[in-house]
């Protein structure tokens, strides 16, 4: 019952939310609730104000106005950050330390013990595939390496909620089709994974699709009903269609 | 070698100047605050050097010679006894102290006087300086009378000796110095690195605190610090033979206490500049002040009285207090509790300060 109760409880939910930086209003009356359990692509062009919720989502900065919540704990969550993984788009790791040293300074900062992060570490590098690497130093790895080192420290500690952005940006096919398979596992067991993207043909993968432009959602729903709403055939087109009902023009 | 293209990347250098406001002040306040501070500082006159009289001279000679002593170079101070007198150099809080004795005229019209100088023999350019004045005075009080030759200074060193070389004297400044400087010059470059990949944001995306994140960089960086602390003071022992008449553990720990206090300087720095050119540029605006007003090359009081202020700002002032009386005078932890406290409290200042300005990054 208590399981049933948290799972229900969503995994973002914001209302009103507001953040300029100076003139720029990065986030206008943003509201969204998004449930567990499911891949959530925040999509939107650049200067959306994608990044700027995921960092409002983590604490990393305070919104002007309005609420949000995320696994039910208001922002800041600094009390449930173990549970949240994230991986930044401009990946921060540490180029002078080698994959297995971040994955464990990470797995250190949230709170799991030597044993565990040396059990989780094998198994997370073995499914974003740089095992072999593990002792390598990270300046010595390809950009796509060093990606997937990126992304196995934001899930070593198994976290219910993984907040991506950009995650496949400069992806090659084969690792983009390797991370998705991925996200449907994490959702699988129950996870919920949020990713910001660009790319529209790659958000019609998700299960739901946060259409933000200028700061705020203008259409939230599963790709095929956003389609079928705006009588289009790709989300692309979609897009254009909501951004021009909305006055506005796509950036 | 094409014309066009070298001055493409001239002017692309110049607009990246224009654009970083901060880097532009450095350029051009940083050599105007150089020459300035060489300027003033560069006088080597000493000041007002605190020195006490024990005037038992029965006669007036003794009068004769401390009117003829002129200048600001002596600060003259009537004491009552040669043992209260003793104990004030002892404590630091004289240079030195000149004894008169009752015979003195006597003696002197004998062609047999003496004067004994109690000196702190922890700087020798204030040992100079007071023997110097004094043997310019009994030059020009006795000159006619060719008292001058007749009358004998007798050194009595309460610290050190008449074999405290230079090099002795400056070790402990100098290896204060060298710790400034490794410290600095890593912690200022530390923030702004991690801040530069996007790292602070990531590390702060886990429940890590920015005083965690800070107290966690000064005690690597302590461990690194006592490691070059060892380097130095062992080759200046070892090498050149420096003498340490007090505790080499206190030395140390007076050394890590000063290091952890410049590592939080410079993490607060390093988080203040917004990129790694800016927060190397603060670099000589820690070492020029250290370097010419805390008594390192010129004692304290050579250094202009408009300018004692800041050589009381400056944490530096207080290490090298702390390690010269630890190594020429052998004070220990007691007598040296002043420097310690305001290291300490500097200590605390500055990795507070990180702390809050980190928080600000993040």
């Amino acid at each position: 019952m208590a399981e049933a109760d948290a799972a229900r409880v969503p995994a973002i939910a914001c209302k009103d939310l507001q953040k300029s930086f100076g003139d720029v209003r990065a986030l206008d009356r943003l509201s969204l609730r998004v449930p567990q359990r499911l891949t959530f692509g925040l999509l939107g062009p650049n200067g959306a104000g994608k990044t700027t919720s995921i960092r409002v989502w983590l604490g990393l900065i305070r919104p002007d106005g309005g609420s949000a919540s995320v696994l039910g704990t208001p922002v800041p969550p600094r009390s449930i950050l173990p549970r949240i993984g994230y991986m930044p788009q401009d990946l921060a790791v540490y180029t002078d330390l080698t994959v297995e040293e971040n994955l464990a300074l990470f797995g250190r900062l949230v709170g799991m013990d030597e044993g565990a992060i040396d059990r989780r570490t094998g198994a997370v590098l073995r499914l974003v595939d740089i095992a072999e690497r593990r002792e390598d130093l990270v300046a010595t790895l390809s950009g796509g390496m060093r990606r997937r080192t990126s992304l196995a420290a934001a899930f070593l500690h198994d976290p219910d909620l993984l907040l991506l952005d950009e995650p496949t940006v400069g992806v090659d096919p084969e690792l983009r089709a390797a991370f998705w398979r991925f996200f449907a596992e994490l959702t699988a067991r129950g996870k919920t994974v949020v990713i910001t993207t660009h790319y529209m043909e790659e958000a019609s993968r998700c299960d739901l699709v946060g259409l933000m432009h200028g700061g705020r959602i203008l259409a939230l729903g599963a790709p095929a009903e956003l389609k079928a709403r705006t009588g289009t055939a790709n989300l692309d087109d979609a897009f254009l269609a909501l951004v021009r009902g909305a006055g506005g023009s796509p950036a | 070698m094409r014309g066009r293209r070298v001055l493409a990347v001239a002017r692309k250098s110049l607009s990246q100047f224009r654009h970083d406001r901060r880097t532009l002040g450095f350029v051009i306040g940083m050599p105007l605050l150089m020459v300035l501070a060489f300027g003033y500082t560069f006088g080597g006159e000493v000041h007002e050097v605190r020195t006490l009289v024990v005037n038992e001279d029965t006669g007036s000679f003794a009068d004769l010679l401390l009117e003829n002593i002129t200048g600001d170079a002596l600060t003259l101070v009537p004491w009552s006894s040669e043992e209260g007198a003793r104990e004030e150099v002892q404590a630091g809080r004289a240079w030195a102290a000149l004894v008169f004795p009752a015979n003195f005229s006597e003696e002197l019209l004998a062609r047999r006087a003496s004067i004994r100088a109690m000196l702190d023999g922890s700087s020798p350019t204030i040992v100079a300086a007071v023997l110097g004045t004094l043997r310019a005075a009994a030059e020009r009080a006795f000159a006619g009378a060719g008292g001058a030759a007749a009358l004998s200074l007798q050194p009595d060193f309460v610290y050190g000796s008449e074999d405290t070389r230079f090099i002795d004297s400056f070790a402990p400044g100098v290896v204060v110095l060298a710790v400034l400087m490794v410290t600095t010059v890593f912690s200022v470059i530390i923030i702004v690195r991690e801040k530069a990949g996007g790292m602070l944001e990531r590390l702060f995306a886990t429940p890590l605190r920015p005083s965690e994140l800070v107290v966690g960089h000064a005690l690597a960086l302590a461990l690194v610090a006592f490691a070059q602390s060892v380097v130095v003071l062992g080759a200046a022992l070892l090498i050149f033979q420096v003498q340490i008449v007090g505790s080499l553990p206190l030395a140390f720990g007076v050394l890590l206490l000063f290091a952890v206090g410049n590592q939080g300087l410079g993490m607060m720095l390093s988080a203040a500049a917004r990129n790694e050119l800016q927060a190397v540029q603060f670099i000589p605006l820690v070492l020029f002040p250290s370097l010419l007003l805390t008594g390192v090359f010129f004692p304290l009081e050579a250094i202009p009285a408009g300018l004692r202020g800041i050589s009381l700002a400056v944490p530096m002032t207080y290490a090298n207090d702390a390690l010269k009386s630890i190594m020429l005078r052998g004070w220990g932890a007691l007598q040296l509790w002043l420097d310690l406290t305001i290291l300490a409290v500097y200590d605390a200042l500055m990795l507070l300060g990180a702390s809050f300005f980190v928080r600000r990054q993040a």
